[in-house]
């Protein structure tokens, strides 16, 4: 079975600044793997391992690729090879799918696409429901559990009110959950691997965005006392319960 | 006069998305997939889901009408349904949907939503021909200007390919957090889910409701997904949030800090939470809380 999993690079949140204007400072942020895009990634890899197949990541943007660090360790978790798709990593949803259903044609084509509940930059959690109607193939989100049943395969869907178990036919795309599966920390080995398995790219064209972004600022802060206190745990629980009861 | 459309597949959360997308037009149209008319909307198309057939089979036909009407302004409840619907309805369309966290202005149509994880709050103006709106919960104020409730009924052949095998309802409790005057979180800093019980003790003593970060929902399965706080979860405002065990990530954090305010216990000194926090204890939660609870 040939499975694409796709990925995004985007700037981990944590390193980014907030300027006293509230505007961000995204110079000093690291690229990263989105979390639950490694969700993806590992679920594909056990698809694979259980009925055959190769893994391909898959991701539109080629600005966090530039390094070897970020290439090695989405390869060390599971992938055969990483297919990057230039393109602006800010692009919107739509631009994302249509970039992306592009390229898996030029792959030529697959049994099953895999993403993750939502990148984590933008988390539209749109990517794999527009990028399912525009390849015209069956499409789940909020994927928990699949399982590969001949030319099929059967999923546990979560929603609000309950689960649906669902056949889906292949080629599928389909939406996980952050729950689905535990990514694998990968070790020395896979590491070493990664550094020999291909990368290479593919150009998609990109349609126009839906919106104009007018300005991106972080929220007012809200002032918090912050008194912390640090001790005896008797002590330190008689002072919260003191500062709880003057509430 | 201005004209709003929504794409529904339930009644209950239809007529409160009716009364939403009244705040973005003077008239509200809707597409009611198997749900229906809707008494809050002023005309709903009904089409006749199958039986067994998935609301999202009806993805391509709902588009065609959408596009055969004419509407330029489409809105959609953020429930796991509804919003495979709106990206595929918009996919359709050939536009990307926008999850709006709060409405600026309708002509033009601006909306905000949040990138990062919470840490920036992005204003879009849509320039779409079409735009689909995903409303997150308090996105907009309701209004409660009575629908005219007209029925029109349409056809719609769904697409074929999924095949519904069971749906399992979900049994438990159905919580308002948002109502909630105050809450204890609980996070990954709980070894074990019998563990929970020592923040179950403390929520009793306060009269405060049980709610988690998203790993303890999603990740292990030990408190219900509504139950989990943060940009993709709930968003409350209590007097007091606890957050026990909880690290205070950006993601988590944007759901909690319309608190009046925030109290912490971490064993990590150096753990976000306490930017955030205007009382914190550092210390084990193990030895913290049951003394706790002695001296509530
Ligand atoms: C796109 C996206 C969306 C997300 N949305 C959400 C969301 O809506 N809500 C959400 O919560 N998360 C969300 N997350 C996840 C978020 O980034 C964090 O991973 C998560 O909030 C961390 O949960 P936690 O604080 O419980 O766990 P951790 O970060 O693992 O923190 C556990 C804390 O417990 C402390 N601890 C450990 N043992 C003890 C002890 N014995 N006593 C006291 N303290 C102890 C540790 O010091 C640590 O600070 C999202 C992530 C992404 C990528």
């Amino acid at each position: 079975m040939r499975i694409v999993a796709c990925v995004k690079a985007a700037p981990e949140d944590s390193d980014i600044a907030v300027k006293p204007d509230r505007t961000l400072d995204l110079s000093r942020a690291q690229w990263k793997v989105g979390s639950y895009d490694l969700n993806a990634v590992e679920a594909a890899r056990q698809v694979a391992d259980q009925v055959g197949g190769e893994v391909i990541g898959l991701s539109v943007g080629s600005e966090g690729w530039s390094g070897s660090k970020l290439r090695k360790d989405v390869l060390s978790r599971g992938l055969d090879s990483l297919v990057v798709v230039p393109g602006d990593p800010d692009a919107d949803s739509f631009q994302t799918a249509s970039a992306l259903a592009a390229a898996v044609g030029e792959l030529g084509g697959c049994d099953l696409v895999l993403l993750g509940a939502g990148s984590s930059d933008r988390y539209a959690q749109q990517v794999g429901n527009q990028l399912g109607a525009l390849l015209g193939r069956p499409t789940l989100n909020q994927v928990d559990a699949i399982t590969v049943d001949g030319d099929h395969v059967r999923v546990e869907r979560l929603l609000e009110d309950g689960v649906q178990v669902v056949d889906v036919p292949l080629p599928a795309v389909l939406s996980l959950t952050s729950g689905i599966n535990t990514p694998r920390i990968a070790g020395m080995k896979d590491i070493l691997a990664a550094g020999k398995k291909p990368v290479s790219e593919v150009a998609a064209a990109m349609p126009g965005a839906s919106a104009r972004v007018a300005s991106l600022l972080a929220p007012e802060q809200v002032d918090r006392g912050r008194v912390v206190v640090e001790g005896d745990p008797a002590e330190t629980a008689q002072q919260l319960a003191q500062f709880l009861t003057t509430l | 006069m201005t004209e709003a459309w929504i794409v529904v597949h339930d009644l209950d959360g239809g007529n409160a998305l009716a009364r939403s997308a009244r705040a973005l037009a003077e008239r509200v149209v809707a597409v009611s997939v198997g749900a229906g008319g809707l008494a809050d909307a002023d005309l709903t198309l009904t089409v006749d889901a199958a039986p067994g057939a998935l609301v999202e089979a009806y993805a391509q036909p709902v588009a065609a009408l959408l596009a055969a009407r004419g509407a330029t302004v489409v809105a959609f409840a953020g429930d796991v349904r509804s919003r495979l619907l709106a990206g595929q309805v918009a996919a359709h369309l050939g536009v990307g949907p926008t999850n709006v966290a709060g409405v600026v202005s309708t002509a033009p149509l601006v909306v905000t939503r949040l990138a990062y994880g919470g840490l920036a709050v992005a204003t879009d103006e849509i320039t779409a021909p079409v735009a689909v709106l995903v409303l997150e919960p308090g996105a907009v104020t309701p209004s409660d200007v009575a629908g005219q409730g007209a029925v029109e009924p349409v056809d719609a052949t769904p697409t074929a390919g999924l095949t519904l095998v069971e749906t399992r309802p979900k049994g438990g409790e159905q919580v308002d957090l948002t109502a909630a005057k105050r809450v204890v979180g609980v996070g990954r800093g709980f070894a074990a889910e019998a563990d929970l019980d020592l923040a179950r003790a403390v929520a009793n003593r306060l009269g405060a409701e049980l709610a988690c970060s998203r790993p303890i929902s999603e990740g292990v399965g030990w408190m219900p997904a509504e139950r989990y706080l943060g940009v993709s979860g709930a968003t409350i405002k209590p007097d007091v949030y606890l957050a026990i065990g909880i690290s205070g990530q950006i993601q988590h954090l944007v759901g909690v800090n319309h608190a009046k305010v925030i109290v912490a216990i971490n064993k990590d000194k150096n753990a976000p939470i306490f930017q955030q926090a205007d009382f914190g204890v550092v210390g084990d939660l193990y030895q913290v809380l049951p003394a706790l609870v002695d001296a509530l």
